[in-house]
Formats: C-alpha cells, sequence, structure tokens
C-alpha cells in the first residue's frame, strides 16, 4: 500500500473521483451563484451585471431581510444553546442509566428522522387556535372558547414573534436527539478508569461531570454546536409547513434567511437577488463556524 | 476469493448501468415537454389543485375534460397533470420553468402572473390557432380575451397568449337562514353591512369568516374598499397620486372597523378553512370569489345551496364611486412557447371550453361560461342566478388589486400592509411598504 501511495499519479488517480464530485456539486454551483449575485437575473432574462447592487439593496431597503436577520440569528443561538444544554444533559443521563438506554436513545432520535413536513403539520395542529392546546385549555375551563385563545403561529407583537419562538422549540424537540448521540458518543468513548480513579478521590458524580466528562467532550461541543448552528441559519421547512402564508411571505413576520431566498428566487423569480441572500447565508454560516471553533477551545486528550 | 470478486463486480455493474439509465431516461417522463413513449405523445398540464383529491367542483370538472381528452386521444396523446396546491402554484411553475420543463399547457390567472410568462416569450402566442376554423368566434366575445391579450411588449409580438375557462365575480355570500333569525336585511351601503353584522353578532352567530392568514382574501375586500372609496388605480400607476392616498387609509380604518365582525382565528385561517367555517354553517357571511359555489357545493353538506344568498359588495356612505363595479376574474390556460407538440397542446386547450366543459362549468361549478353555450339554467347551482345577477347589474368589471398592480411583489406588499392593517398597525403606517415599493420600482 505504501508503495502504491508514493506514486504521485496514483495520489491524483485516487482523489480525482472525489475532488471532481466536490468540484462539480459544490464550487461550481457556489461560483456560479456569485456571479449571479452580483446580476439582475429575472426569469427567462439574461443576466445583467449590476455589481453590488442587490447587496447594498439587502442591507439598506429590505424590510423583510432585517426581519430575517434577526429571526436568523435568534434561531442560532436559541438552537445553540437549548440543543447544548438539553442534548448534554440527556446524554449524561442516558449513558448513566443501566436499563432502558437503547430504548430511550431511539426515543430522542425518532424525530430527527422523520419528514419534517409531517412534524410541521402534527405541530401545526397542536398549536392551531381551534385545536390542540387551546382545546385543552378549553377543556379545562381556562379558555371559555377554544378560538379565544392566544394564536400562537400568528402572534406577530413583541421583537421576537411568538411563532418564532413556538418554532423554535418545535426544532429544539426535533434535533436533540442528535446532539445528544454526538455526546453520547463522546462520552462513551471516555475511559472508565479515569471516573473510578476521581471516585477513589472522593469526587462526586455531578464533580465527575463538570471535572471530567465536560472538558474531554469538548471538541464534540465545538463540532455539535457548527452543526447547530449552520443548521439554524439554513432552517426553513418548519417555517414553511407550520405558519399561515401571511406570516412568511412579502412582509411577514416569520421569515427567515431561507424564506427570503425561496419567496424572491422561486416566487418572484429574482434570481440575482436570491443568490445575493445565498451567498450572505454561506458568509454567516463560515464565519460562525470559525468563531465556534475559535472560541471553543479543542484540545484533545488522550481518553 | 473468486466469489468476493464475482460479487463485488456485479454490484459495480448493476450500479454503473443504473446510474447511466438514471442518466439517460428522459425519454419517457424525465421532461416535462412533450417525451414520446411507444408512439404516445405526452403533454403536461399544470394546475392548482389536486385534481384527484379535490372535492371542488370546477377542479372536477377540469378532470373531467382531462379524462375525456385522454380517452379520444389514445394511443396519441396522453396527459400528464402536474398539480400543487394554490399558494405555492406560481412558484411551483417557476421553479419548472427555470429548469426548462415549462408544463405543454399550465393554468394561470390573467395580471402580473400572466405578464410573467408572456413578456419574457415562455407563453406562446394563440392568434394563429383562435382564428383557425372559427374557434375564436365560438367565445362569446372578444372582451373575454382582454386580460390575455398583450401589445408589442411581449416577447412574441401582439397577440392572445391565454385562453379564458370561465369567469367568476367576487360576491358577498350569505346564510338566508342567519340573517332572517337575526332580523338583519342585504346591506346596500357599507353602513348597513355594519348594522346587519351587529345584529348577527348579537344573535350569537359569527358575522363573516375571511381569511388574514392566506392573504389574498382580505386584500379581496380591501381592493372593493378602495374602489367603492374612489381610489383608480390608474392614477395611482401613474403617480398622480400615492399609496397613503385618504381613500387608501379610508379603506383600512373600515378594514379594522370590519374586523371585529370577523371570526376569531381569521389571523391564523387560510381559505380553506375560512370558506368551510361558512358552508359548516359557523358563519353568516363569506365575501369570495364565485369560484367558492363549487366548493361549497362540493364540499358543503346537502341542501346547503339552498340557504346561500349572494348580494354586490356595498357602497361605502357619502362617496361618489361607482357602487356597481365588480371584481371579476377568469381562470386562463396558456401554452408553453417551446412545447414539442403545440397541435397536441391546442387540441387539450379545446377540451376545457368545448361545450360540454362549459355546460358543466355553469350547470355544475357555478361558474359563468366564456362561450355561446346554450346551459340549463334549472339545474344549474341557485347561487349562479344570484351571482350573474349581480354581474348583469354591474356597470364595469375590475381585477383583483394584488393581480392588477405593477407586478406580482406589488401584489403582495398590497397584501400584507392590509393583513398588518387588520392586525391593528395603522393604516398610514402599515401602508409605508407598498408606497415605498412603488417609489424603488415603479415610479422611477
Amino acid at each position: 500500500m505504501d508503495k502504491l501511495l508514493r506514486k504521485k499519479s496514483n495520489i491524483i488517480l485516487f482523489l480525482a473521483p472525489a475532488f471532481i464530485l466536490f468540484t462539480a456539486v459544490l464550487i461550481v454551483p457556489i461560483g456560479t451563484a456569485f456571479y449571479y449575485s452580483l446580476c439582475d437575473y429575472k426569469i427567462s432574462e439574461t443576466p445583467k451585471f449590476v455589481f453590488l447592487k442587490n447587496y447594498i439593496t439587502m442591507f439598506t431597503s429590505d424590510a423583510d431581510m432585517k426581519t430575517a436577520f434577526k429571526n436568523s440569528i435568534f434561531f442560532m443561538i436559541f438552537s445553540c444553546v437549548t440543543q447544548l444544554i438539553f442534548g448534554l444533559v440527556l446524554a449524561a443521563l442516558l449513558t448513566n442509566i443501566k436499563r432502558g438506554r437503547d430504548f430511550f436513545k431511539n426515543v430522542y432520535y425518532l424525530p430527527c428522522v422523520l419528514s419534517s413536513a409531517a412534524l410541521g403539520l402534527l405541530w401545526y395542529f397542536i398549536f392551531h387556535p381551534k385545536y390542540g392546546i387551546n382545546k385543552i385549555m378549553e377543556n379545562l375551563g381556562l379558555l371559555n372558547k377554544a378560538s379565544e385563545g392566544k394564536q400562537w403561529l400568528a402572534d406577530t407583537s413583541g421583537f421576537i414573534i411568538l411563532p418564532i419562538v413556538v418554532i423554535s422549540f418545535v426544532a429544539l424537540w426535533q434535533y436533540v436527539g442528535q446532539s445528544m448521540m454526538l455526546y453520547m458518543a463522546q462520552i462513551s468513548g471516555i475511559s472508565k478508569d479515569i471516573y473510578e480513579a476521581a471516585a477513589i478521590d472522593g469526587c462526586s458524580k455531578t464533580q465527575s461531570f463538570f471535572r471530567i466528562t465536560l472538558p474531554l467532550i469538548k471538541p464534540m461541543v465545538a463540532t455539535a454546536m457548527s452543526l447547530n448552528a449552520i443548521g439554524s441559519l439554513k432552517f426553513f421547512d418548519l417555517i414553511f409547513s407550520m405558519l399561515p402564508e401571511s406570516m412568511r411571505g412579502v412582509g411577514g413576520k416569520a421569515h427567515v434567511l431561507a424564506t427570503v431566498i425561496y419567496d424572491q428566487g422561486l416566487r418572484y423569480s429574482k434570481y440575482g437577488y436570491a443568490c445575493s441572500v445565498g451567498m450572505v447565508l454561506l458568509a454567516m454560516c463560515l464565519l460562525v463556524t470559525f468563531l465556534i471553533n475559535k472560541f471553543v477551545k479543542t484540545e484533545s486528550y488522550d481518553m | 476469493m473468486k466469489m468476493k470478486k464475482f460479487l463485488s463486480l456485479a454490484v459495480t455493474s448493476v450500479l454503473t448501468v443504473s446510474m447511466l439509465a438514471g442518466c439517460t431516461s428522459g425519454g419517457s417522463d424525465g421532461g416535462n415537454n412533450g417525451g414520446a413513449s411507444g408512439g404516445v405523445q405526452e403533454l403536461t398540464f399544470m394546475v392548482w389543485d389536486d385534481l384527484d383529491a379535490s372535492e371542488d367542483l370546477i377542479s372536477k370538472g377540469y378532470k373531467d375534460s382531462i379524462e375525456r381528452f385522454n380517452k379520444d386521444y389514445e394511443g396519441k396523446y396522453h396527459v400528464k397533470v402536474v398539480s400543487t396546491n394554490l399558494e405555492e402554484y406560481y412558484t411551483k411553475l417557476n421553479a419548472e420553468v427555470a429548469a426548462g420543463n415549462t408544463p405543454d399547457v399550465f393554468i394561470v390567472s390573467p395580471g402580473p402572473n400572466l405578464n410573467d410568462y408572456v413578456l419574457p416569450g415562455t407563453a406562446a402566442k394563440l392568434d394563429d390557432y383562435l382564428n383557425a376554423d372559427g374557434w375564436k368566434g365560438t367565445f362569446t366575445s372578444d372582451a373575454v380575451f382582454a386580460g390575455g391579450t398583450y401589445g408589442a411588449e411581449a416577447a412574441g409580438g401582439a397577440g392572445i397568449y391565454a385562453i379564458p375557462l370561465n369567469i367568476a365575480a367576487a360576491c358577498v355570500f350569505y346564510n338566508t337562514e342567519m340573517f332572517a333569525d337575526a332580523g338583519a336585511s342585504v346591506p346596500k351601503t357599507y353602513s348597513e353591512l355594519l348594522t346587519a353584522c351587529q345584529k348577527l353578532k348579537d344573535k350569537g352567530y359569527t358575522p363573516i369568516t375571511i381569511s388574514a392568514g392566506t392573504a389574498w382574501c382580505l386584500s379581496m375586500v380591501a381592493g372593493y374598499l378602495c374602489d367603492r372609496n374612489g381610489l383608480n388605480l390608474q392614477d395611482v400607476k401613474d403617480h398622480k397620486t400615492d399609496w397613503n392616498d385618504a381613500k387608501v387609509i379610508n379603506a383600512g380604518k373600515q378594514i379594522q372597523e370590519l374586523s371585529q365582525y370577523f371570526q376569531d382565528t381569521a389571523v391564523s385561517d387560510d381559505n380553506d378553512v375560512a370558506t368551510a367555517a361558512f358552508y359548516d354553517g359557523e358563519a353568516a357571511i363569506l365575501i369570495q370569489g364565485s369560484w367558492a359555489i363549487g366548493q361549497i357545493n362540493g364540499s358543503g353538506p346537502e341542501g346547503f345551496a339552498d340557504k346561500v344568498g349572494v348580494f354586490a359588495f356595498p357602497a361605502v356612505d357619502g362617496s361618489s364611486a361607482d357602487p356597481n363595479r365588480v371584481i371579476a376574474k377568469s381562470d386562463s390556460l396558456a401554452m408553453s412557447a417551446t412545447s414539442k407538440c403545440p397541435e397536441g397542446a391546442i387540441a387539450l386547450i379545446k377540451y376545457f371550453v368545448d361545450d360540454t366543459a362549459q355546460k358543466y362549468t355553469a350547470e355544475v361549478g357555478g361558474k359563468i361560461p366564456v362561450t355561446k353555450v346554450q346551459y340549463d339554467e334549472s339545474v344549474a347551482p341557485p347561487e349562479l342566478s344570484y351571482v350573474m345577477d349581480v354581474f348583469k347589474n354591474a356597470s364595469a368589471t375590475f381585477g383583483f388589486y394584488n393581480e392588477s398592480l405593477a407586478d406580482t411583489e406589488a401584489g403582495a406588499t398590497f397584501d400584507s400592509c392590509f393583513v398588518e392593517i387588520f392586525k391593528g398597525t395603522d393604516p398610514a403606517e402599515a401602508l409605508k411598504p407598498i408606497q415605498e415599493y412603488y417609489e424603488n420600482n415603479v415610479w422611477k
């Protein structure tokens, strides 16, 4: 094998398929999108180069983009913090229970593998003002009529509107299993000897968690946080399937970056503008990943 | 070891062959532009409803037209239906167009939506087909083509680009039993409408069901109120007036005043849910296009049609605007300019406007036909005759506001402004986005 890999031509040959595929499906589209982001490009029309016009419009006069930035950043922070806390707690609990670990692991992970469109519909009914939560409150005598209760998916008061908070919790429910699995994989790699040594030295379970587990899973915290941040910046499906059209269309208060791309690109055929929003989204994803990896220290320890 | 080698080779071969097969499968169903398989030419038809699942009687009529076409042209043409829900229809159609898969025939509303396909040359000019065999003469008048007629601005040159299928008028549907029970009478003016709503509310009924979740429903009422207050859209287009004109502000205030009579969940409800509240007997008034007749009679309880009355949108007290103008709209069919089988596509369109289809449109669907077909008024839904009365008394028609503005985004911005007004934002403040949109994109 060593002999085989000593020849440069062999290395190139082995790398070529992946490199060509990677270039074709990622580098070329990103390059094309960047070029189109500098153009006025409508359906069936030839792109017209306008340099930074789309970016200037986006940052100066597009109200939907302001809403989208606010909601996407809230969504990212909420997702990173809550998934870190709940993912870690669940992972710590499940690695410490003796019976039913696999069962609960599957239960928590199940929403991750279900269709977001189906889950969106399920939660839409749960939060619909006539059914679900409001109906339960009516049955408990807390409301005279279910329809008079909170408009969970259409209330637009406040800086961060209720539907975005509701969807953030649904997304937490859906994806916390993924964070839990990542942390569990890392925790299960920690040698039991370390915990035993700590226990002999009088370390309690809580102290073990904070002094041994947490420091040793830091590399995975950075990875999971990056995945959460990128996933929440790109978030689209639950917003689309749970909210009424007037909340996520032009002037809607529940816009996120992905819904702006969808609206501008597919609904109004402004592909150039949609590409510029896409480039900003890409830049935000890269920036957030860079910051997380810079500030969450990821020294590796021999476990 | 030999076995392992053999298995690896077999798996690799299967994967390679299936990958290559995937690359070349465009012949039968990979493309949308009239693929041919086994001598049968496939035509794609795109529509804004699921024709197999829909209870809407007009959609059922479309399905029937396609089935008749497929039967009559068996072995020659076959229609593949591409369907989606109304809210996402144009999004999906735009994606198909952008991908080079424009359907051979697609349904479209005249106005900015049709502009998006006519101006760049996506839709085909249909004059030659209309003038052949006296087809154009079967329509009630040339006026029915007004929405689909373009000048030199169209990439394909001046001409007709869409064939209307039916005409619908936006009216006020009301539950006669609830009105009688509440002692309310049919209102002719806005103040009488408020009085009727108050009586209905006092009697414990929900006076009006409307959808603000699907913004165009609310915007239809806003359009009527703007018109009744005397706003002239041409003046707005020519920038002789602004969107913060007192007439628009007044329409906004009236929407806020009316909203006290809407169902509690209007802000969340979509169009279907709001319409269902009417035919389920939960609300007394539905302000909707007459296409709702097909939905009401298709999904509502038996005999409900007999309880339904229709009246024209009331005049605004003190306004000098013509109170007899009616919002009208037609569903139209356009043909792809790149269709590989234009003869088949035209043959298909003709099945939607032949006597069978047009009789069905009036007698079952409850919409106004566009051809000179004779239909039996005694079997047509009772609501149709009321709509026809409204239509006959109309002095003029005008389009949905969101489909009559500069472009589709302007229409959506208008819709969202009135949703904000409905939610309680001061009309002058809420109308800023549409004013800014026109300043940045239209009046430049």
